[in-house]
């Protein structure tokens, strides 16, 4: 019977979302101003699903965003900034000059 | 009804950590894909860009099952667990072999072709990235003309086959091509293909950074040429009727061509040749950009 079939060993459905690897290597990543009117459009091409839209408003999630820069550039808004950084094990560090 | 981004749903089936490149166009395709298949969907993918970013041993990156094959094989998996699911009476799920440009037009054709004479009630979808990146991005015969790969330094000398002519030959019942760059497009057309019974055939342009020579933030905008100069059609072929989604610009090809490093031998006259190629496939008059 196809049912009696042995359960083989396989992946927790999307676990690799707990331990993104681009997030490690990132250089930069975007920053959302004022300027963006929830058009939701970027959403559709971050190869991520780092931009999500919480309680009305667009946000980054920075654990899984890669910093390829492809929101910045596809917003017709230019709403979005990408902001140079390290990132390292303690979290995200702008670069000095960036720094406000 | 003309779909909108606000009635997609938020949730992520494919993608978060995924392991692809910057810019990833296969991982971008596959996040679009998967708001149009839903969660009753299993998916087979072989060797490919696709398989490797998107799991490895104990993880991955799907939210529904995700089967990795061998090279030749993804649409004959497919197709049995099509088969499968028949004999258990489960009839709502969407069974999906998606497969690079080799794992579908070369290597992996030989069963693309048996599933799609047998009409299995399997979607297959060819993400295309125009060469072997997996491997490092050797030519195939999605490679499109002149353009450079790691083993052929001068350029391809012959033009990139027609998958989608060569599937419809096999009388199937719906075939498409899409782009990243028109995600509401590519997910009107799977949405088409998933209400169907019947094999489907989407082709879908997802550019690569490496493999193509451009920045990564630019996978999407050069997609979006490739559409608006008239060298990508967007069109689907529905019971044989045959439709254009998306009526181009037409931008000058040299405005999508240009900037790609693995263009970068093309002369003045062989983008002329290409852009001639672009106007008398769309009978506009010569000299017309
Ligand atoms: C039978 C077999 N031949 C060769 C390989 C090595 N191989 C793995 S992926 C790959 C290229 C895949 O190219 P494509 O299908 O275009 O997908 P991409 O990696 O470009 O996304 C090759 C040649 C293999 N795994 N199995
Ligand atoms: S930079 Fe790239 S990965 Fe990061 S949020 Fe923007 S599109 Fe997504």
């Amino acid at each position: 019977m196809i049912k009696d079939l042995p359960v083989v060993p396989s992946a927790k459905a999307g676990s690799m979302a707990a331990a993104p690897a681009g997030a490690a290597w990132r250089e930069q990543h975007p920053v959302i101003g004022t300027a963006c009117n929830q058009c939701l459009e970027c959403t559709l091409f971050c190869p991520e699903g780092a931009l999500v839209q919480t309680g009305g408003n667009m946000t980054v999630m920075l654990s899984l965003c890669n910093g390829c820069g492809i929101c910045a550039v596809e917003c017709r808004l230019q709403a979005i900034a990408m902001v140079r950084e390290y990132t390292g094990v303690s979290g995200v560090f702008p670069l000095r000059e960036e720094k406000v | 009804m003309t779909l909108s981004i606000k009635d997609l749903p938020q949730e992520d089936l494919f993608g978060p950590g995924n392991a692809g490149c910057r810019g990833c166009g296969a991982a971008i395709a596959g996040r679009q894909a998967m708001k149009a298949l839903g969660p009753r969907t299993i998916v087979s993918i072989p060797a490919s860009c696709m398989a490797t970013l998107s799991g490895s041993n104990q993880r991955t990156a799907w939210q529904v099952p995700f089967y990795h094959t061998l090279f030749e094989i993804a649409p004959a998996v497919a197709a049995g667990i099509r088969a499968a699911l028949d004999a258990q009476g489960i009839r709502d799920v969407n069974v999906v072999s998606w497969a690079g440009d080799a794992g579908t037009a070369d290597i992996g054709f030989q069963s693309l072709s048996g599933a799609a004479e047998r009409n299995d009630a399997i979607i297959h979808v060819c993400y295309d990235n125009e060469m072997y990146m997996n491997t490092n991005g050797q030519t195939g015969s999605q490679t499109p003309l002149y353009a450079i790969t790691s083993n052929q330094r001068k350029g391809k000398q012959t033009c990139k086959k027609d998958m989608l002519a060569i599937m419809l030959a096999h009388g199937i019942g719906y075939a498409a091509s899409a782009s990243i760059s028109h995600p509401l497009d590519l997910i009107a057309k799977l949405k088409k293909a998933a209400a169907r019974r019947s094999f489907s055939y989407v082709h879908i342009l997802t550019p690569c950074y490496r493999g193509w020579g451009i920045p990564t933030d630019q996978s999407v905008a050069v997609a979006r040429k490739a559409v608006e100069c008239g060298l990508w059609e967007l069109y689907e072929v529905e019971d044989g009727v045959r439709r254009r989604t998306y009526e181009p610009s037409f931008i000058p090809v040299a405005e999508y061509l240009a900037p790609q490093g693995r263009f970068k031998n093309l002369t003045a006259d062989k983008i002329q040749e290409m852009q001639d190629a672009v106007n008398r496939y769309y009978h506009r008059e010569e000299g017309k950009a």
